[in-house]
C-alpha cells in the first residue's frame, strides 16, 4: 500500500517537496500526506468491514415487523427527502406553481364574491333607506302642505330628534281628530319622548309652540292645535268629574287620543 | 478533502444500494439486508468515532429507526447513506446526552501525538493504521472537524450531504473537513518522521 500510495501521490497533487524540504515547517511539510492516500488510510482503518450477522438479523427483523405493521406507508417528511437537489428543486417548483395557481383561483373567487356582495349590499342599502323614508315621510307628508316645511333635502338627511318629534306631533294633531292610529313606531317614539301616553298631548303642544316661535311664522295650523289639546283635556277632566251621560263624549274623545 | 470532487469511497456501490433500497421499500426483505451490508461499515465507523465502544448499540438503535422509517425515505443510494447517517447521528447524540459525555475536545490531542503505540515503525503507520489509533487521532480533533472527516471519508458523503447531516452550511463543513484532514496528515507525517525520518523522505519522494 505504501508503494501504491506514493505512486498515486507522485504525479498529481503532491504537496511540493523539492530539494529544500525543510524550508518552512520542518516536520509539517515533510509529513503532509497525500489527501487521497490519507483518506484511504482513514477509511480503511475506521470503516468496519465484515458485518456482524446478529446486527443484520435484528435489523431485518425490525424491517419485517414494520412492514407488517404497515408503518412503511408513512409519508415522507422534509428530512426524509434526499433526492438530488435538482429533483427536489423541481418538485418544489412544481408544488410552488400549483399552490400559486390555486391561490390565484381562490383570490379570484374572493374578488368575484366581493363584487357580488358589494352589489347586493348596495341594494340592501337602498332597501333599508326606502322603507324608512316612507315611514318618516308619511307623518311628515300631511304636515308639509300646512306648514310648508322646507325639509326638501330628502330622506337621506335625517331630521334631528326635535324635528322628528315635532313632525310626529303634527301628525298626531292631524290624525287625532279623524280617529286614525298613528304609525305604531312613531307613536311609541312620541310616547317615550313625552314621557308617558297621557303626556303626549301637552308635550306636543309645547313642542309645536316652541317650534312655531323659533322657526315658522305661519300661525294657521299650529295655532289651532295648541289650544285644542288643552281644551280636550279640560273637557275630559270635566267629563270624568261628571261621570254622567255627558262624560260619554269625553270618554270617546279621550279614547281616540289614547288609541292614537 | 477531496475538493477536486473525485469520486468518493462508497460511490462505487451507490447504484446497487439505490436499487436495494428501492426494492426494500417495496417490501423486499433480502434487499433490505443488502442495503444493511452496504451501509453498515461506514455507519458503524462513523459511530465509533462519535461514541467509541458503544457504537454497536447505537448502530442497532439507528437501524431500528431506519427499518421503521424506510417507507418515508426518498432518494437514491447516496441519499440513503446521508439519510441513514442523519438517523445514526441523532441516536449518537442522544446517547452522548444520556451519558452526559461532553463532546470531544482537543485535550486528547497531545496524548495522541505522544503515543508511541503500535506504530513504532514507518511501515505500520502508513500501510495500515490500526483502527484504534486512527480513531484516537480522529477523536483528538475538534468535534466539528472530526465529524466532518468521518462523514466525508468514512461514510463517504459528499460535501452538501455531509453539511445536511450536520445541519451546517456546506462551506463550513468543507472547511472543517479540510482542517481536520490537514491536522491528521501532519500528525501522521510527524509520527513517520520521528520514527524513521530518512526513509519516509526517501520513499515519499
Amino acid at each position: 500500500m505504501g508503494e501504491r500510495q506514493s505512486g498515486g501521490g507522485m504525479p498529481g497533487r503532491r504537496h511540493v517537496r523539492p530539494g529544500g524540504t525543510a524550508s518552512g515547517h520542518s516536520a509539517g511539510a515533510r509529513g503532509v500526506l497525500d489527501d487521497a492516500a490519507l483518506e484511504a488510510l482513514l477509511a480503511a482503518a475506521i470503516r468496519v468491514e465484515g458485518v456482524d450477522a446478529e446486527g443484520e438479523r435484528r435489523a431485518v427483523a425490525a424491517f419485517r415487523a414494520a412492514r407488517e405493521a404497515g408503518v412503511h406507508q408513512a409519508r415522507a417528511r422534509r428530512r426524509d427527502d434526499w433526492r438530488p437537489r435538482e429533483q427536489r428543486g423541481l418538485a418544489r417548483s412544481v408544488k410552488a406553481t400549483l399552490s400559486l395557481f390555486v391561490a390565484s383561483l381562490a383570490l379570484g373567487g374572493v374578488a368575484v364574491a366581493a363584487i357580488g356582495s358589494a352589489g347586493s349590499s348596495s341594494d340592501d342599502g337602498d332597501d333599508k333607506v326606502r322603507p324608512t323614508a316612507p315611514a318618516t315621510s308619511a307623518p311628515e307628508q300631511p304636515a308639509a302642505p300646512s306648514s310648508g316645511e322646507p325639509s326638501g333635502s330628502g330622506p337621506s338627511d335625517r331630521p334631528d330628534a326635535a324635528q322628528d318629534t315635532e313632525a310626529q306631533c303634527r301628525a298626531y294633531e292631524q290624525v287625532k281628530e279623524r280617529g286614525n292610529a298613528l304609525d305604531a313606531a312613531a307613536w311609541q317614539r312620541l310616547v317615550t319622548a313625552a314621557g308617558g301616553e297621557e303626556k303626549v298631548a301637552p308635550f306636543c303642544a309645547d313642542q309645536l309652540a316652541g317650534a312655531q316661535a323659533t322657526s315658522r311664522p305661519t300661525p294657521s295650523t299650529p295655532a289651532r292645535p295648541t289650544p285644542t289639546p288643552g281644551a280636550g283635556n279640560a273637557t275630559n277632566g270635566a267629563g270624568n268629574a261628571d261621570s254622567g251621560g255627558s262624560g260619554q263624549a269625553g270618554e270617546t274623545d279621550n279614547g281616540v287620543g289614547r288609541k292614537n | 478533502m477531496g475538493q477536486g470532487g473525485e469520486p468518493r469511497r462508497g460511490h462505487a456501490y451507490d447504484g446497487e444500494l439505490g436499487a436495494a433500497v428501492a426494492r426494500a421499500q417495496d417490501g423486499d426483505e433480502a434487499a433490505f439486508a443488502v442495503a444493511y451490508r452496504l451501509v453498515q461499515p461506514g455507519l458503524l465507523g462513523y459511530l465509533r468515532g462519535m461514541v467509541g465502544d458503544d457504537a454497536e448499540d447505537v448502530a442497532s438503535d439507528a437501524w431500528l429507526e431506519i427499518s421503521r422509517d424506510l417507507g418515508r425515505f426518498k432518494g437514491d443510494g447516496a441519499g440513503f447513506r446521508g439519510w441513514s447517517a442523519t438517523i445514526a447521528r441523532h441516536r449518537a447524540l442522544d446517547h452522548l446526552r444520556r451519558q452526559k459525555v461532553r463532546p470531544r475536545s482537543s485535550a486528547l490531542e497531545q496524548d495522541v501525538l505522544e503515543l508511541p503505540g503500535v506504530h513504532s515503525t514507518h511501515d505500520q503507520a502508513l500501510e495500515s493504521l490500526s483502527t484504534e489509533y486512527a480513531l484516537e487521532l480522529v477523536r483528538g480533533l475538534p468535534r466539528d472537524q472530526a465529524e466532518a472527516v468521518l462523514l466525508r471519508v468514512v461514510v463517504g458523503l459528499d460535501g452538501p450531504a455531509a453539511a445536511r447531516v450536520l445541519g451546517k452550511r456546506p462551506g463550513a463543513v468543507r472547511t472543517a473537513a479540510y482542517r481536520g484532514l490537514k491536522r491528521l496528515a501532519k500528525q501522521l507525517g510527524a509520527e513517520g518522521v520521528t520514527d524513521d525520518g530518512p526513509r519516509t523522505l526517501g520513499e515519499s519522494k
